[in-house]
């Protein structure tokens, strides 16, 4: 490890780094525009400028030089402060001084930087350079004057993206970042060039002129959107949700989110349920909690509980869902599914969970994608995989559907069969996932989301343990979910109980009549049209699918109005923190089933958050262990037996509209458009 | 016909009541003007000792302010507070009112010129002035809060106090007079202005106007509102029209005490040079200037002097005004056996 | 001798008459208010007023909602909220100045780049009831077109000392 002094302290570092993060471990900070930790090296800001020595006698770009042993490094010299000025003013020359109407003030790199080391007035007095500003989409704002050419938004859409849209044109002062045609970037992932952005060249759009930074309430929580649980930041004002920023977590999101979690918030403005309703002579009337509970009370009286149903929606917290359990378990009913998809998931923890952890992409060395398009159903992650791509010597195969995933994948074929054939080990591609140290198996909810389902998984865990997948240093066997609920669903075990019936049971029951009564936790994508006669009571923050065909709604929270703990795919418990709270008489959904079981006679043994979260812990204790993944058990599961011939389709067809938040989203309607307007382009 | 209407007006008992009314009219009515003027005038004056303007807004040169002031009175809302007790706050500026009103009885405007011009006038007004007391005494207790109960404390110990010595300044004068009743004492002093009684009486001019202002209630001795310990003294808890009467009241008084000055000491309805022209205007101006000159200087008084301290006010009235009174009727008294200036009766 | 001096002046009450003295000369002094509704006295042409909104002159309003004085406020009595406008341009959808909070410090037209609000030459804005004390953008662009000609003039002849 080399030694190195920076600023008469001498500190030993990693081989291979460069100075400046050799400075940021001794903690000097360096200023920086161009220099970003998981993007390449690009040095052309010139605004890291430190002394070295040995060196040639110049200011040095401590971004782009690799440390070496018995280096002097001076990062507060006149020398460098007077480098560091001209560079600043440098930048300044072109720089428009619209910070007043720029949505990056108060948060600019630039600006603060201009406070450090900016002069307090110009002395260029020519005209300013003018650029047209670019079109990229309905989630970028352009303004293109104010790029300083950093090119960190072309290294992100280029590297981690994996979308070769954006470039240069021109050189020095002529020099324009564009998409060399006009178009909209065709990326999940486009949102980031906003936060990467050092100036207010790339703004968000859907956000323009709203907020300003300083106005804003932050608060720590986590994503539903998808079943990644990204580590998120919520800022609001006041009662509204303003924007969503990712927050930094390696073993999750990195610093990433996908566009529909930063830019689907727009839908919690629209569509809310923010009172009772009970339907009367078939309309549905507003009413107070005691009418609707009296409703309730009324139906489910004396009800049999055979007869009684419970289907948990794909967004819902842990803490509601143990309500839910306990509530049915009270009623005496063992109709419950928190599988809305009719996945046939429900054997042991390591069964249903993405075993390797997201971390873990980074160590395998072999992947196979079963059913699954990442790429929709996980923007995130898919950036993951597509960096360890680039990473090299990792071989990716698929079966299932088609798709651009951002990095080339070998198709094996698209249904059970081709799976069958791997696993038999008569394709190629079987040798080379023997060959892997660290062999990586990706099952998608389009794998076991289907009739077949539990014989595909079967097959998975058949081929997993052939290639010698589980193994005590390495469990290569991953579920890939593609809703925040569904493992913290199955860790509580909200699936049938002795002879009670799953979701296509309890559809199918409604439809002849042997389930009286449903009920809907924030439950939209079942097909309603099948409930029937049922009595059906939804409780949720939209009104969706569920909300028209209930006839009871109970006005639920979302998730960022509401404390709830949701378990990722991976199996890491992660708590959602309250950024306001929900509209109207809306309240949080695991006290509306406590009040609800009072009224019904049954009285659940909570009262407090605290007592909720001691109940989680009860039921599972991996609840306890807060943003950490959890092994999973491993053990038989899946059902060996004959598959069908349909082709394997991702769980997720319309990245941009998932779950009743981003459909009532204004701006995800908007980038669904963009995007069809894209795909019929080419 | 005039026989018969004097006949009317002189024996018939419907008729004499007409005329009753009318005289009180007579007086109660340029009485209240001149109350809504003094208000105007005090405010003029202090505005004008302390370089301001004062009212100039309502009417030309703020003539119409005091009116102003009134209809605000009138149409505020009178606010009986739940722990008073109704009946007495009401009375009390009732009695306040009045008794500064009925005094007016035995006051001679010119020769002849007085409702009742009965023998005991003095005394009559003495007796009525001592009276007012229960106004406030009433109003501070009926308010049933400690400000307006102190402030009414307060005010009856000092216009017992200061009646005292107003009591031996009218006794001086009935010595000097030979008679109790007003016009009397009017005529006794006929003749040029140093004739009249202020001069030879000065010390108890002094006494007796010093003693007004404490009885009412005016600056330096304005100890019973003085707002920065209780609030507004007796009448802290009074609003609208019952704090106006008390405000007439108050006012009223001190245009009678003036009148009493003007009475006792400056020669009444007499005019200063007993000679053409001067003896062609009529008295009751003369009179009217007296009073004038006095209320001015009740104002400059006020714009003047600060507040007396309690225990000063106290110690002022029976421990210099009381001796020198007292002192000064018997040197009156010794002067006039002794002198030979006994008045014939 | 000099007790009997201060018993003579004591009985001759003549500090009295001296104070009276006093104050009777005063009342025929000139007065020193001004006669205020029908003359004012003179303004600074700093003097911190009624906020008002300006335009340029061509009309269009100048405040772009960067939202400084909404953050430098220290009484926290203006509410701004923003959104683009149709022709793109950085607009505020509301603008409130709550008056019976603020403290007429002045932070905000210090604040603001582009002079859009500031603090005009009138006073007189006494309502009678407090809600019209709440300030919208309407009534501050109002009042920034009713005072336009003595603010700019005020502007211009503090400019050089900005």
């Amino acid at each position: 490890m080399p030694k190195v002094k920076i600023d008469g302290v001498e500190i030993e570092v990693p081989a291979g780094i460069t100075v400046l993060q050799a400075c940021e471990l001794a903690g000097v900070e360096i200023p920086r525009f161009c220099y970003h930790e998981r993007l390449s090296i690009a040095g052309n800001c010139r605004m890291c400028l430190v002394e070295v020595k040995p060196g040639p006698p110049k200011p040095q770009a401590s971004c782009a030089l690799p440390v070496a042993d018995k280096q002097e490094i001076f990062t507060k010299t006149p020398v460098v402060q007077k480098a560091r000025n001209g560079v600043m003013e440098f930048l300044l020359i072109n720089h428009p001084l619209d910070c007043p109407i720029c949505d990056q003030g108060g948060e600019c790199d630039l600006q603060d930087q201009a406070m450090a080391y900016g002069f307090d007035r110009s002395r260029y007095h020519e005209n300013k350079r003018a650029v047209p500003d670019k079109e990229l989409g309905p989630l970028v704002k352009t303004s293109m004057n104010r790029c300083i050419h950093c090119t960190r938004c072309i290294r992100f859409a280029t590297e981690v993206a994996g979308v070769e849209e954006l470039g240069a044109t021109g050189r020095g002062e002529s020099m324009e970042v564009t998409t060399y045609v006009e178009h909209a970037l065709s990326t999940e992932l486009a949102g980031n060039l906003v936060d990467l952005c050092p100036v207010g060249a790339l703004t968000s759009k859907p956000y323009a002129f709203e907020a300003r930074s300083w106005e804003l309430t932050k608060t720590e929580s986590i994503d539903v959107l998808d079943g990644l649980g990204s580590n998120i930041r919520i800022d609001t004002r006041g009662a509204q949700v303003m924007r969503v920023l990712p927050r930094l977590n390696d073993d999750v999101n990195e610093e990433w989110i996908s566009d529909k979690t930063r830019h689907a918030i727009d839908g919690l403005r629209h569509q809310r349920l923010d009172r009772p309703y009970v339907r009367k002579a078939g309309k549905l009337i507003e009413a107070t909690w005691d009418e609707a509970f009296g409703a309730i009370t009324t139906k489910l009286k004396g009800m049999d509980g055979a007869k009684i149903a419970a289907i948990a929606g794909d967004q819902c917290d842990a803490e509601s869902m143990v309500a839910l359990k306990d509530l049915m378990t009270a009623l005496g009913s063992p109709n419950i599914d928190c599988r809305q998809d009719g996945a046939k998931l429900d054997g042991p923890r390591g069964s249903y969970i993405f075993n390797a952890g997201v971390h873990g992409i980074d160590s395998a060395d072999a992947i196979l994608l079963i059913g699954s398009n990442p790429r929709t159903e996980s923007p995130v992650l898919n950036a993951r995989i597509r960096k360890r791509y680039l990473h090299g010597r990792c071989a990716i195969a698929s079966i299932g559907p088609v798709a651009d995933l951002t990095y080339p994948v070998e198709r094996l074929g698209a249904g059970p069969a081709t799976l069958r054939e791997l696993t038999d080990g008569k394709l190629g591609f079987f040798e080379k996932l023997k060959a892997a140290k660290n062999p990586l198996i990706i099952v998608g909810m389009g794998a076991v989301a289907r009739e077949d389902g539990a014989a595909v998984l079967a097959m998975a865990r058949e081929l997993a343990e052939k290639l010698n997948a589980v193994r005590e240093d390495w469990n290569g066997f991953a579920v890939l979910h593609t809703t925040a609920a569904r493992v913290g669903g199955l860790d509580l075990g909200l699936v049938p109980g002795e002879g009670g019936r799953d979701v296509a049971g309890i559809l199918a029951g409604c439809e002849k009549g042997e389930i009286g009564a449903v009920y809907l936790l924030a439950a939209d994508e079942i097909d309603t049209k099948r409930l029937g006669k049922a009595f059906v009571i939804y409780q949720g923050h939209h009104g969706d699918a569920g909300a028209h065909r209930a006839d009871v709604i109970l006005p639920g929270a979302a998730y960022t109005e509401k404390p709830g703990t949701y378990v990722n795919t991976e199996g890491r418990v992660q708590l959602g923190r309250r950024a306001g709270y929900p509209p109207g008489d809306a309240r949080e959904d695991w006290a509306i089933l406590r009040a609800l079981s009072e009224r019904l006679g049954k009285t659940l043994s909570y009262d407090t958050l605290a007592q909720v979260r001691s109940r989680l812990v009860s039921v599972n204790k991996v609840f306890a262990a807060i943003d950490q993944q959890v092994p999973g058990a491993w053990g038989p599961f899946g059902k060996a037996g004959t598959t069908t011939d349909a082709a394997f389709v991702s769980a997720v067809a319309n990245f941009y509209m998932t779950c009743p938040i981003s459909r009532a989203s204004r701006t995800m309607a908007d980038c669904m458009a963009s995007r069809a307007h894209l795909m019929a382009a080419e | 016909m005039y026989a018969d209407l004097i006949q009317f007006f002189t024996t018939n008992w419907l008729g004499q009541a007409i005329v009753i009314l009318a005289q009180c009219l007579a007086v109660t009515v340029p009485l209240l003007v001149a109350v809504a003027y003094m208000t105007y005038v005090d405010r003029k004056v202090w505005a004008s000792i302390q370089l301001r303007r004062g009212p100039n807004v309502v009417g030309p040169f703020g003539l119409l302010q005091p009116f102003a002031d009134g209809l605000k009175l009138v149409l505020k809302e009178t606010i009986v507070p739940s722990s008073a007790n109704g009946i007495l706050f009401i009375v009390a500026p009732m009695i306040t009112f009045m008794t500064a009103l009925v005094a007016w009885a035995v006051v001679p405007f010119d020769d002849g010129w007085v409702i009742a011009d009965i023998n005991v006038g003095i005394l009559y007004l003495f007796a009525i002035s001592s009276l007012g007391v229960y106004g406030i005494i009433i109003a501070g207790w009926a308010s049933n809060s400690k400000y307006a109960f102190l402030g009414a404390l307060r005010s009856a110990a000092q216009m017992v106090s200061y009646e005292v010595s107003i009591g031996f300044v009218l006794v001086t004068v009935m010595l000097c007079v030979g008679s109790l009743n007003l016009s009397d004492v009017v005529l006794a002093q006929s003749g040029w202005f140093w004739s009249w009684f202020w001069l030879p009486l000065l010390p108890m001019f002094v006494i007796f106007f010093v003693s007004a202002l404490a009885e009412t209630n005016r600056t330096p001795f304005d100890l019973p509102m003085s707002e920065a310990e209780l609030v507004a003294g007796f009448h802290t808890e009074y609003s609208a029209m019952t704090f106006g009467l008390f405000f007439l009241g108050e006012y009223a008084n001190m245009i009678l005490l003036s009148a009493m000055g003007a009475v006792l000491f400056l020669g009444g309805w007499m005019s200063p040079v007993p000679y053409a022209p001067f003896t062609l205007v009529p008295g009751v101006v003369w009179f009217a200037l007296k009073i004038a000159f006095l209320l001015f200087v009740f104002s400059w008084t006020k714009g003047t002097l600060p507040r007396y301290r309690y225990d000063q006010l106290m110690r002022l009235g029976w421990k210099v005004f009381l001796p020198v009174s007292l002192g000064w009727l018997v040197l009156t008294a010794a002067v006039l056996q002794f002198g030979g200036w006994v008045p014939k009766p | 001798m000099a007790s009997l001096d201060r018993t003579a002046r004591a009985f001759l009450l003549s500090e009295l008459v001296a104070g009276f003295a006093l104050t009777l000369k005063y009342m025929f002094k000139p007065k020193v208010t001004v006669n205020y509704p029908y003359e004012k006295g003179p303004l600074s042409p700093r003097f911190r007023g009624e906020h008002a909104l300006r335009r340029y002159p061509n009309g269009e309003e100048r405040c772009i909602a960067c939202k400084l004085c909404e953050a430098i406020c220290p009484a926290q009595a203006i509410t701004i909220e923003a959104e683009p406008r149709d022709d793109g341009s950085r607009r505020t959808t509301r603008y409130d100045i709550d008056m019976t909070k603020c403290i007429y410090c002045g932070f905000c037209q210090e604040a603001c780049p582009v002079d859009a609000i500031v603090e005009g030459p009138n006073f007189e804005f006494s309502t009678e009831s407090r809600e019209e004390l709440m300030y919208n953008k309407d009534k501050l662009l109002a009042n920034g077109d009713r005072w336009e000609s003595l603010i700019s003039a005020n502007l211009q002849s503090d400019a050089a000392y900005r």
